[in-house]
């Protein structure tokens, strides 16, 4: 169940990322470090789904090339650590995403329903 | 929550600079590590069992595995590959800041440079022997005009040069 929960994870690293920096907080947008953002997916799925650093910064860096992602790099008991929040465009990416992916899971729901589940009558 | 010290922090950077990790990635993964270390320390391993746990996981395999997804992740784009130079597209995932990157950007300025003032010496070297030689000197002859192309050739290449210096520092500080 692991490596297959992997390979769908694949796929929706993107959405997953958007959508935690666009949850609000009370002090304003969001910002997270790469390992806070991992942390977050292990402890919401309850380990069930777990990032590699390997899976996400690559991610991330791509989604800041596209300029849906700011960075705000800050020295931290002697480490860099790199901040990552949603820029305006990164928002409705993130809304667009979602919506995307939830009509996906809606079509593949569909397909793996029984045919005679469909049927009408 | 116990923090890493220097010491430590720096046994992680070797440990990822011997995995062969990119310049792009490093203090990020460092970052990384480091928070993932003193995780496991916060439950109670000791911290050479965290570390050692911590990078077994950021193996050659894992790091060389990071690099290949980078570089599909964020290759350029049909439309930047346009625009892009050879010298963009060999340097894309390499050190620009050590120097090969610049000395190849000034190389044609440079050679042009350098053309020109060792075309303009030599017609100066044959304008003073041909002046020694017939121990007069007229700037209006074809000694006179080799000369004078010669003076202003070593100029215009000096100042191109100083001035692709000048450009030089104002950009690297």
């Amino acid at each position: 169940m692991e490596s297959s929960g992997q390979e769908f994870l694949r796929g929706t690293l993107k959405t997953i990322v958007l959508n935690l920096l666009a949850e609000p907080t009370p002090t304003g947008p969001r910002r997270m470090y790469g390992y806070e953002i991992t942390q977050a997916v292990h402890d919401r799925t309850r380990g069930d789904l777990t990032l590699s650093f390997g899976a996400l910064y690559p991610v991330l860096h791509k989604l800041e090339q596209d300029g849906l992602l700011l960075t705000d790099t800050v020295e931290v008991e002697g480490r860099l650590r790199k901040y990552y929040a949603l820029t305006p465009q990164g928002n409705q990416a993130a809304i667009q995403k979602t919506s995307d992916f939830e009509r996906f899971v809606r079509s593949v729901r569909s397909l793996l329903q029984s045919p005679g589940e469909l049927l009408p009558g | 929550m116990e923090k890493l010290n220097d010491g430590q922090v720096a046994t992680l950077r070797r440990h990822l600079l011997k995995t062969g990790t990119s310049d792009a990635l490093i203090d990020e993964l460092i970052d990384h590590l480091a928070c993932e270390v003193e995780h496991y320390v916060w439950i109670g391993l000791p911290f050479d069992k965290a570390l050692e746990t911590v990078t077994d996981q950021a193996t050659h395999t894992a790091v060389k595995h990071l690099r290949e997804r980078y570089q599909v992740e964020l290759t350029m784009s049909d439309e930047q590959l346009q625009k892009a130079s050879l010298d963009d597209i060999v340097f894309q995932f390499r050190n620009k800041a050590y120097g090969a990157y610049d000395l190849r950007q000034s190389y044609r300025l440079t050679m042009r440079n350098a053309i020109i003032m060792a075309v303009s010496f030599c017609l100066m070297l044959v304008a003073i022997l041909d002046g020694l030689n017939r121990k007069e000197w007229s700037y209006v002859s074809l000694t006179g005009l080799a000369w004078i192309l010669g003076v202003a050739g070593m100029t215009y290449a000096g100042v191109s040069w100083y001035l692709a210096r000048v450009r030089e520092q104002q950009f690297s500080v």
